[in-house]
């Protein structure tokens, strides 16, 4: 009888079991449920996407230390009697593995309102969601520091998520002073 | 009844896991980055090399390592892993190495308990930069398949850089590997045949580097490199040889593969009488390697 080892015994009994693992959720928000989320008191969320052009790009690119691939921000303005009551502004970033998408609400002057997690599609790395993590951004404007390890803590196990998100919201701020701050061409 | 002992070992540990993940991926097969586990989280892998082609005669053997990780601290990882070996080879007679044919199944061969500290993080600091120190045990030699006891320390450095993102990632390790190891004497050795029993100590030195990039959502495909000498008390610069591959990596949510084809592009040192490729190292050392491992994170 020949016994030796034949190596893909191991995964075909493994992989089946692999794939019949649990899966994860990954839906937290839709776009109309984020925005009812980051701004309670709004009337109506006025679609204002961004054009990125090449300069506006390495604005941001320059600010926030990441790349700008899409050539349109999506980015809707919140109203309430008229009244503008900040902006609202979806994007993505890397995950290890796959894009996280993330919400920015921005006050009419440009601070940060808070975050939310719209789509998480990794393994690891959701405690973003944390929102004492996420507080960290609020109040934060363009040009203030906001580095991971630095003046944003890091949470052990979301160190990527923690990283891209942190750059996220560099990038968004960015935006706003080269799109989105009146007065901005 | 050792194979089946193992693979359900192994099928335990790996199903276990499966209730519940947290990918940390090994993105290449020989070669590691500088991130460890973070406090508290557990992982466990399995490897399979298969090293095949020694030139002359038949040469297969499978290596078989089952490990499992624990972050001790956020930048302390602990890990011990227990390590099986296969082996099929005839027509292969090297003085002093392989004294003749051998074939079995999978065996238990050794452990292995290993530490990790990171002293810098590739996404934090921006370069990352690692240590570890590992000490094996084995009963069985990887060469011959015979009977040999080794006890190794070796310590180890890992460097990271990302790129564009942290999509694209380079790695860098060095290694030094202390040996001690005993043969255990064989009784029907051909006539004449050099088969020391005397302790021997060795020393081995790897160096490599690796590059891979993130193609598509959960796929990472790069290559990685690694040069590798040892040094014997009796003969010096015993062997050196210089491997290169493609590695593909695949990440699905609750696991995550990596396969490595390897070959050994150029060697040297110690040869066997009639070898062919002498531009080869052959004796420890085969022409190619494929390496397949899986991953679960809980």
């Amino acid at each position: 009888m020949n016994d030796t080892f034949h190596w893909w015994t191991v995964p075909a009994i493994v992989i089946p079991a692999a794939v019949a693992a649990p899966a994860y959720a990954v839906q937290y928000f839709t776009v109309a449920q984020a925005q009812r989320a980051l701004f309670p008191s709004a009337a109506a969320f006025v679609s204002r996407p961004v054009a990125l052009s090449a300069a506006r790009k390495d604005f941001i690119q320059d600010y926030s230390g990441v790349r700008v691939r899409a050539e349109r921000q999506p980015v809707w303005r919140a109203e309430a009697d008229g009244q503008l009551l900040g902006w609202f502004v979806l994007d993505e970033v890397y995950g290890k593995h796959e894009f996280i998408t993330y919400a920015v609400a921005l006050d009419p002057q440009g601070g940060v309102r808070g975050i939310e997690i719209l789509d998480y599609r990794e393994t690891h790395g959701g405690e973003v969601r944390d929102k004492r993590w996420q507080a960290q951004f609020e109040g934060k404007h363009y040009g203030d520091r906001l580095r991971l390890g630095d003046t944003v803590q890091n949470i052990s196990g979301a160190t990527l998520s923690c990283k891209h998100i942190t750059e996220g919201v560099r990038r968004v701020l960015a935006l706003y002073e080269t799109a989105l701050k009146e007065g901005a061409d | 009844m050792h194979k089946t002992a193992f693979g359900l070992l192994a099928g335990l540990l790996l199903a276990g896991t499966a209730l519940s993940t947290r990918a940390d991926e090994n993105l290449f097969g020989y070669l590691s980055g500088a991130e460890t586990l973070p406090k508290g989280a557990k992982e466990a892998y399995l490897w399979v090399t298969h090293r095949t082609d020694k030139g002359v005669g038949h040469y297969s053997a499978y290596d078989v390592t089952a490990e499992y990780e624990y972050g001790l601290t956020p930048r302390l990882t602990g890990a011990v892993a227990l390590k099986g070996q296969s082996i099929d080879t005839h027509g292969i007679v090297i003085d002093g190495y392989v004294p003749g044919d051998e074939k079995y199944g999978l065996r238990a061969s050794g452990f292995e308990a290993k530490l990790k500290y990171k002293f810098l993080s590739p996404l934090i600091d921006g370069f990352g930069l690692a240590s570890t120190v590992a000490l094996e045990h084995n009963w069985l030699d990887p060469h011959s398949g015979r009977d040999k006891d080794t006890t190794s320390l070796t310590l180890g450095l890992q460097m990271q850089k990302n790129f564009l993102d942290d999509q694209l990632i380079s790695v860098a390790n060095f290694a030094v590997e202390s040996t001690y190891a005993v043969r255990e004497p064989i009784a029907d050795l051909p006539p004449g045949f050099d088969w020391p029993t005397n302790p021997e100590m060795e020393i081995e030195l790897t160096g490599g580097a690796g590059l891979t990039y993130r193609v598509a959502p959960r796929w990472f495909v790069g290559a990685e490199t690694f040069y590798q000498t040892e040094f014997e008390t009796e003969v010096g610069q015993e062997r050196w040889s210089w491997h290169a591959g493609p590695s593909v990596h695949y990440a699905a949510r609750s696991w995550w593969v990596t396969l490595t084809w390897l070959r050994q592009l150029r060697g040297g040192g110690e040869t066997y009488p009639g070898q062919t490729d002498t531009d080869l190292h052959l004796i420890e050392k085969t022409k190619q390697e494929v390496r397949f491992k899986l991953g679960y994170n809980f």
